[in-house]
């Protein structure tokens, strides 16, 4: 039975409607994806203030991380990429977020277990968050990597969208760094995707997880 | 067999019928697959937002929690991924546009389940088995705008973003050719298992087309049997009433011709007494011929009303007023009122023990009179004989009444038509008697046979049922 026209054209509307729809809710999707979280000018020389202190002769990353953020997981799987491939020439840590109020149970969770598989990684807690201020770190699954004579070498994130895992520059900047000899040359910078590490009112106001 | 072409064999109202029967089958599998999706819809929403759950249920910003932007997206956006196609299923079942819409949803579903994991490689195998379910649509244009949709998001999404689709940064240009090939050989095997199954769909119907015709043909010969049942039947009360007509043509002229004699003579009688009176009245009274031709007069009238009785018998389709009747004072009503003969004998040899049974008096009367006549009328002349009545019975068991008599017996080829109306060997009678007998004990439920022997003598045997013992206890 054919059917009247005015049903026919509202389904076509609806159905260039709901495209729409499905369109921008992608759309909206993908910005958030890969919408970086905000980033702090990290200090050029390992900070003497840091604890643990760096690792002599070889390279140290550093990165600060939110024990509960999802992103971070991606990152930590990044990270374990790269202390495969470093081969031991590495040291890294990662410093788990432990607010003020909050028991060791509320940081050590999952992704403190996952940071703690990886082979050649020391998981620490940052107490109320004064080793990422010290770092200049605001968003979890910030990385730096400092040299072995402790100058800032890479500044960003592992990843290169929220909680996605797979090749992206941040990891291939790293490694190529622990592949160059001699460690000369500049700062490499790169986008952070995570959720943020404090609630500052600036950065609240452009990290929306 | 491509029920479009033309071929030998199969008429055209078969390969009409059999493209009608695949129509309406394809449309059902069709709206069901409908509804299969709709559920499917459901599932994958309910999966999404568990992903979300338990993938990335927060985010975070320090100790401060909120619900991460994936469960948004897995409400909201799965909502309308979910809920348009659903209203297709269920306004729209089987049209084409719902078909496409289900497959444009279902592919931008595997797109939301792969970011909603986080770029899991295992989540794109979501690709290939919506191809699959989508298959079972049977419609290679569905296949073919699954497979136009994946691709676009591939070409898209490979320029604006390739990580989230190819897992690298920096990918071929024809990266997306290799992920279209395997969804190319993928949809090459569905559309020939769907072929496969189609064909089998044409030759389901062309079957189920043969035998819907075959039923129709045995209906129409049915009705046709039924038609020609129905003339049958008028022809043959036609038939019934011309025979009827016949016979009262026959009856009238037998009874006109039995009527003519004892009339004539009457007449002859009636002339000669007229012309006697008119000549002289008194002198009349002397004359001896007088009243012989008076007596002639009675006798051939009572002869007349017993034609006429006769045939009354026969015409009246009384019912038969059953009551108590003893049947040896009946039996001996009966040869009373027969006309005795010389050198017959007539015996009651009913018991008078016997039970009483339930009988139409008058009726049954008649029947023994008639069958006792007979017999009587069966002695030939000039010889002794006997003509026995003889009955047997019980109060809850049939009846037996026998009328036998020694006399000439019937020749064997008139015996089987004794019974018929109008049918005589005697030179006067109208060939009713029998015929009565027959009718009357027809109307009590009995039956009437006879066995007879030439030139030994016959035996008439009425047989009644059990009822008129039992109404008469």
């Amino acid at each position: 039975m054919k059917r009247p026209a005015i049903a026919r054209g509202m389904w076509v509307g609806l159905g260039l409607l709901w495209l729409a729809a499905v369109g921008v809710g992608f759309a909206l999707l993908t910005r958030h994806s890969l919408t970086p979280g905000a980033t702090h000018e990290a200090p050029a020389q390992w900070p003497q203030a840091a604890h643990p202190p760096r690792a002599e002769g070889r390279p140290t990353l550093v990165m600060l991380a939110h024990p509960r953020c999802p992103c971070t997981r991606a990152s930590l799987g990044e990270l374990a990429v790269v202390m495969e491939h470093a081969r031991g020439q590495l040291d890294a840590r990662v410093l788990f977020l432990r607010p003020e109020g909050t028991s060791g149970d509320w940081t050590q969770g999952p992704l403190w277990r996952a940071a703690a598989g990886i082979p050649g990684v020391r998981v620490l807690a940052d107490e109320g968050g004064t080793q990422a201020r010290l770092f200049g770190a605001v968003t979890s699954g910030h990385s730096l990597l400092y040299d072995a004579q402790g100058r800032l070498r890479f500044s960003g994130g592992l990843t290169v969208a929220r909680g996605h895992r797979g090749d992206n520059p941040g990891r291939d900047a790293v490694e190529a760094l622990l592949r160059e000899a001699g460690g000369s040359g500049g700062t490499s910078q790169h986008a952070v995707y995570g959720c943020a590490l404090e609630e500052p009112p600036e950065v609240r106001a452009t990290n929306t997880p | 067999m491509r029920l479009s072409e033309d071929v030998s064999g199969p008429t055209v109202a078969l390969k009409e019928r059999a493209v009608l029967l695949f129509r309406e089958h394809l449309g059902a599998v069709r709206r069901r697959t409908d509804r299969l999706f709709a559920g499917l819809m459901l599932a994958q929403w309910a999966f999404g937002i568990l992903v979300a759950l338990f993938v990335a249920p927060y985010g975070w910003r320090g100790k401060d929690g909120a619900p991460h932007a994936h469960v948004y997206a897995a409400l909201f956006l799965g909502a309308a991924l979910t809920v348009f196609p659903i209203a297709l299923a269920r306004w729209r079942p089987g049209d084409a546009a719902t078909r496409h819409g289900v497959a444009l949803a279902q592919m931008l579903w595997s797109s939301l389940l792969i970011h909603l994991t986080g770029g899991r490689l295992e989540t794109h195998f979501h690709v290939f088995v919506s191809l699959a379910f989508l298959s079972l649509y049977r419609d290679p244009w569905v296949l073919l705008s699954a497979s136009c949709a994946t691709v676009a998001d591939h070409i898209i999404r490979g320029f604006l973003w390739p990580e989230s689709v190819y897992g690298i940064v920096d990918p071929e240009w024809w990266r997306f050719l290799e992920h279209a090939f395997w969804v190319g050989i993928l949809n090459m095997v569905l559309l020939h298992a769907g072929r496969g199954m189609r064909r089998e769909m044409r030759e389901v119907a062309v079957r189920r087309a043969e035998l819907e015709l075959a039923r129709e043909r045995e209906e129409e010969k049915s009705a046709a049997l039924d038609r020609a049942l129905r003339e049958l039947s008028g022809f043959q009360e036609h038939l019934i009433r011309v025979e009827k007509l016949a016979a009262v043509g026959q009856l009238a002229a037998s009874v006109g011709h039995e009527l003519r004699n004892p009339l004539a003579a009457v007449r002859n009688a009636h002339a000669y007494l007229s012309r006697r009176l008119s000549r002289d009245v008194i002198g009349a009274a002397d004359d001896p011929r007088v009243p012989q031709f008076l007596g002639v007069m009675e006798r051939e009238l009572g002869a007349c009303a017993k034609i006429i009785s006769d045939l009354l018998d026969f015409a009246r389709e009384r019912p038969p007023a059953l009551q108590p009747c003893p049947l040896r004072p009946l039996v001996d009503e009966a040869i009373g009122v027969v006309p005795p003969r010389d050198g017959v004998r007539i015996l009651n040899e009913v018991p008078e023990s016997l039970p009483v049974p339930c009988l139409d008096k008058e009726q049954f009367r008649q029947v023994l009179v008639n069958l006792v006549q007979n017999a009587v009328e069966a002695m030939p002349t000039g010889r002794t004989g006997q003509v026995s009545v003889l009955a047997e019975g019980q109060d809850t068991g049939p009846w037996a009444i026998r009328v036998i008599d020694d006399g000439a017996g019937i020749p064997p080829d008139v015996l089987p038509k004794i019974f018929e109306p109008l049918f005589t060997t005697k030179t006067r009678g109208t060939g009713l008697g029998l015929a009565i007998v027959a009718n009357m004990v027809q109307r009590h439920g009995g039956t009437i046979s006879v066995r007879s022997e030439a030139g030994r003598g016959s035996e008439f045997h009425i047989h009644l049922p059990a009822t008129a013992a039992a109404q008469a206890a």
